[in-house]
């Protein structure tokens, strides 16, 4: 086992997909879980895929493993056919116990990192992404959090130094870490907005309500939204589904 | 997690030089393993079921009813109860195999693993041509609705529309599955889920009101009013209605949990339809007396529940109708394309068979391959021949699908692991294939001779095209 942080970086991987610029320098530090995958219609076995397209798609994710190798990273890769993409995704996260889902996007050097606090849940594995990741470079790290109405200023203040403080202890030097506090927005837009002045974004992946239903998960809305790339961390696996 | 290793090491190849793909490494709840490439299992314990009720119930109850009341008169009960029992003596060992091999093909896949691969040549061809008769049955059966809803509107046309319909629907269906990037298998879902509460309303109002609840009573019938012979020449001819628990199985490659969900999903739309055509044929022969009701052919449930709830009632059940019999022509069409594919992944048929156009990621050649024979099929119109042709073909998988099984419990390998194993081995495999070769002896003559061809036209093929190719495993 490493220190290093499990991120699963998903790829259509005949669709044409590939790893945009940037992002195995952003990923040198972790262990990339690389997830070759292709959707097919239900009218198609996954099976008739594969007998057609495994070649190519092994070549292509053979290049990928290579650019994230070059760059530093360990590689665990995967290659998947299926009807159901979320379910793929899910799996892999679950089997590899993924930190974080990254949605590639094309970025320069990283220098600023925005981290969305959304509460005290996930915190811990929030934490670990962003030490694990960024600890060693000496991007600057920006804790954003969108207070709620009934969240006092003390409440906020606790949450976001105790944070400060876990990331020192993981070898994320205090001076570089800033935060930054709003307070009568809405959350998803007041997050989209200020991560325009950022190269990359770290988010929660939260929890599916009503409204995810139609407008989506806010981490797909700020990744369709902002066009640089975003690491979702993953929920807590709830106890282990299968014995 | 259970992993079942699949010890079959296919050999040969085929006149084209194509060898058989090679087996997976490992089976999982959630994916078929191939070296470094992962198949993902998607299709839960609702979709098996279904597709299992989705593909029978449309000729059970939209179609035979009528047919089979005129054939048998009361005894149609019997017929359909009949039939039903050999599926579910037949269902209980594919299961069986299914848990041990849950890979795509079926029936052809445990054939020629488990008994060689002549025997799974004359099964995969006959699947794939038994579900083109079969589907060609479902639209000559649509096309039977779509004209009664002309007749209901009173438009008055100059020639018999059944077969043009049928046609219509026939290219509008393959040219759907070809093109359509829809999420197939939750339509097929909410259909199947539609029709089950429509069908369940409209029959618990037709069993009260043949027990007298609402004033009327039934008129008492004597049940063997045609004989006892017509009993079992109906079960061979509604046979049809039983075939869809198979095509379960033709997807078996893509069902998660396969050692949980294969036996539940074939076990249970057996008995599912079962319940509901016997009920139907109660209701329906309750409420017109067998003789009428024959007169009324293929659409006969329109009247039936015209009697029962007048005009919304004909329109509920024209409507129904309609939905049964294109959903049951669709899941043939695109189980078809499986079984094309699971024979040309194994060399019996050109690899290209199966080949994935890139636009829009579907199997084009085989739903072509299938869609279009059914087009000729159609053009034929004949009802029962069609039905008895499908039920022939599938009847010889069934028969050596439990011979395959009684095969493979006596030898053992060591690869041959089912988590669920049949109960009564060896009595109701045994029985299961006495019954289903039986059940072909009564049949139209006209039938048995088509099947047979079909046969023999299979196996001259493989020994042409394939010859050479072994697929049976270390048994």
């Amino acid at each position: 086992m490493t220190d290093r942080p499990s991120i699963l970086v998903p790829v259509r991987v005949l669709d044409g997909e590939s790893i945009p610029e940037g992002v195995p320098d952003l990923l040198a530090a972790a262990h990339v879980v690389l997830l070759g995958y292709h959707v097919v219609p239900g009218q198609t076995a996954p099976g008739q895929a594969q007998m057609q397209f495994e070649d190519r798609a092994t070549e292509r994710l053979d290049e990928f493993e290579a650019m994230f190798e070059e760059a530093g990273a360990t590689v665990e890769r995967r290659l998947v056919f299926t009807h159901d993409g979320q379910k793929t995704l899910d799996r892999m996260t679950t089997e590899h116990d993924c930190l974080a889902a990254l949605v590639p996007n094309a970025t320069g050097p990283v220098e600023d990192v925005l981290v969305a606090v959304r509460g005290a849940v996930g915190i811990d594995r929030l934490v670990r992404v962003v030490a694990g990741l960024f600890g060693a470079t000496d991007a600057s790290v920006t804790l954003y959090h969108v207070a709620e109405p009934v969240e006092t200023d003390e409440d906020v203040e606790t949450l976001l130094d105790g944070m400060v403080r876990r990331l020192a202890d993981l070898g994320v030097d205090a001076a570089r870490i800033e935060t930054r506090v709003e307070r009568d927005q809405k959350a998803l837009d007041a997050v989209v907005d200020t991560a325009d002045e950022f190269d990359v974004v770290v988010m929660g992946e939260s929890d599916p309500s009503l409204t995810t239903f139609v407008f989506g998960l806010p981490a797909d809305q700020v990744a369709d939204r902002f066009l640089g790339p975003v690491l979702v961390v993953q929920r807590e696996p709830t106890d282990a589904p299968e014995k | 997690m259970t992993d079942r290793l699949v010890d079959v090491d296919p050999t040969g190849e085929n006149v084209a030089g194509e060898a058989p793909a090679a087996e997976p490494d490992a089976v999982t709840d959630d994916t078929t393993v191939h070296d470094d490439v992962e198949l993902e299992r998607t299709i839960g314990l609702v979709g098996g079921l279904a597709i299992g009720i989705g593909t029978m119930i449309g000729a059970g109850i939209f179609v035979f009813p009528g047919l089979a009341a005129a054939n048998a008169g009361l005894a149609a009960t019997l017929s359909f109860a009949i039939g039903g029992l050999i599926a579910l003596l037949v269902a209980l060992p594919t299961s069986e195999l299914a848990t041990a091999m849950p890979r795509s093909g079926g029936g052809y896949y445990f054939v020629s693993r488990g008994m060689g691969t002549a025997y799974g040549a004359v099964v995969g061809l006959g699947l794939w041509l038994g579900l083109m008769f079969a589907s060609a049955f479902y639209l000559v059966g649509l096309g039977h609705y779509a004209s009664a809803v002309f007749a209901e509107l009173d438009v008055a046309l100059s020639f018999n529309p059944v077969v043009g319909i049928g046609l219509l629907f026939g290219v509008a269906l393959t040219a759907l599955s070809i093109g359509g990037t829809e999420n197939t298998a939750k339509l097929q879902n909410a259909v199947v889920g539609v029709l089950l509460v429509v069908l369940t309303g409209f029959l618990s109002y037709g069993v009260l009101d043949a027990v007298g609840v609402f004033g009327r009573g039934t008129v008492p019938e004597q049940f063997f009013s045609r004989g006892y012979v017509p009993v079992l020449s109906t079960a061979a001819l509604v046979f049809t209605s039983y075939l869809g628990f198979a095509q379960v199985a033709t997807v078996a490659g893509e069902i998660k949990q396969p050692g949980r969900n294969l036996p539940l999903a074939m076990v249970g739309s057996v008995l599912t339809v079962t319940v509901f055509y016997i009920v139907t044929i109660f209701v329906a022969t309750s409420a017109f007396g067998a003789d009428r009701l024959g007169q009324f052919g293929e659409t006969a449930m329109v009247e039936v529940a015209r009697d029962f709830l007048g005009l919304p009632g004909a329109v509920a059940i024209l409507g129904a109708g309609l939905l049964a019999t294109f959903s049951s022509a669709n899941a043939s069409i695109l189980s078809a394309s499986r079984a094309v594919y699971a024979l040309s992944r194994d060399a019996l048929l050109p690899r290209r068979a199966s080949e994935i156009n890139l636009r829009y990621g579907t199997p084009h050649i085989a739903l072509l391959a299938a869609g279009g024979p059914i087009l000729v099929l159609v053009a034929t119109g004949r009802v029962e021949l069609l039905a008895e042709v499908a039920s022939f073909l599938h009847l010889i998988m069934y028969g050596l699908m439990c011979v395959a099984q009684i095969v493979l419990r006596r030898r053992d390998p060591e690869w041959y692991t089912p988590s669920y194993r049949v109960p009564g081995y060896p009595v109701v495999p045994a029985v299961g294939a006495l019954a289903s070769v039986g059940l072909i002896a009564f049949m139209q003559p006209a039938s048995i001779g088509i099947g047979i061809v079909v046969m023999l036209v299979s196996y001259l093929w493989f020994r042409y095209y394939a010859g050479s190719v072994t697929l049976k495993g270390d048994v």
